[in-house]
């Protein structure tokens, strides 16, 4: 015996297994999560949500009423790994981004800062230690006494990273999915392992 | 040494780009032969292997028709919910005949080139 669930996918009902629908569910927030034009996004979900329930319409029968884990996994393999479908048509993309120079911009780093962040962020930007930037600022400020104006109007200027696509543009990587969805991990392991240490 | 495993990955991105670009000129010339839905052509163009995943054609579709190519229309169907029809737009078909050019003269230079 198995607990069944019904959905509504493309105007459709379907009673499919528990099992069955969570795989569904994880596949399409793949699909989702993989299309970051939100007017592409829309289309291209819809559309293939249609296909899923044109496709669970030739899996059902009076004899089996119910969709199954394997009925998704089949149409699954049918419809290819989000990686795939967006690989297909982001080939060109992809390529050009890994041969062309990374976009790189100056930002103040908010997660390396004392007061603005500003020696952080220059420090990302020549991939040098911020530290180093820091003394030379310091030597600077107290030899001829610019350094703090400088800090002051590179603070006002420089905005500050605060997304995570400015974030990566601030280290040169290419903003895509899946640095993003690198990233947005990192973030959570760092996170955790906070919590972890505060919780000692 | 080369690595075999980036080798094979690259081969397979060369034939991926080839496929790209032939696809979205297939889409197209399918559609002006009359309109049609995503899955009638998806088996037009899961027969002639030009489509190995079907996930492949709705990206396309749908920015051929963001891209003012393509136009849809809603049709009741017999069996199950009401489908989208897609059709050529003026614009998809100028596109088209540039495409269809550039096809032939893309051939006729790779021929010259790989039959010398």
């Amino acid at each position: 015996m198995k607990k069944t669930l019904t959905i509504n996918l493309a105007n459709q009902v379907f009673h499919i297994d528990e099992d069955a629908f969570y795989r569904l569910r994880e596949y399409l927030d793949r699909i989702e999560a993989h299309f970051s034009d939100k007017d592409e996004r829309s289309d291209i979900v819809s559309d293939i949500e249609t296909r899923f329930g044109e496709l669970f319409g030739q899996k059902i029968s009076p004899q089996k009423q119910v969709i199954i884990l394997q009925d998704v996994e089949e149409i699954i393999r049918i419809m290819g790994d989000p990686a795939e479908i967006g690989g297909e048509e982001k080939a060109e993309e992809r390529d050009y981004a890994a041969s062309a120079s990374k976009p790189k911009r100056l930002y103040r780093d908010p997660e390396n800062r004392v007061l603005g962040g500003v020696c952080g962020g220059i420090g990302q930007y020549f991939k040098i230690d911020s530290l180093i930037v820091r003394i030379v600022f310091l030597v600077v400020f107290f030899g001829f006494g610019l350094g703090l104006l400088i800090y002051i109007i590179l603070w006002i200027v420089v905005p500050e990273a605060r997304t995570t696509a400015q974030k990566l543009e601030m280290r040169g990587d290419p903003v895509n999915a899946t640095n993003i969805g690198n990233f947005v991990k990192d973030e959570f392991e760092n996170v955790k392992k906070t919590l972890k240490g505060k919780k000692r | 040494m080369i690595n075999e495993k980036l080798l094979i990955m690259d081969l397979e991105n060369v034939k991926a780009q080839m496929r790209k670009g032939v696809l979205e000129f297939c889409i197209l010339s399918l559609l002006s032969k009359g309109d049609g839905y995503a899955t009638d052509l998806l088996n037009k163009l899961k027969e002639s292997e030009l489509i190995v995943v079907e996930g492949t054609l709705y990206p396309l579709l749908t920015r051929q028709k963001n891209a003012g190519l393509l136009s849809y229309r809603w049709e009741e169907s017999t069996q199950g919910p009401p489908r989208k029809y897609y059709a050529l737009t003026d614009k998809g078909r100028e596109v088209l005949k540039e495409l269809q050019s550039a096809w032939k003269g893309l051939i006729d230079s790779v021929d010259s080139i790989v039959n010398q």
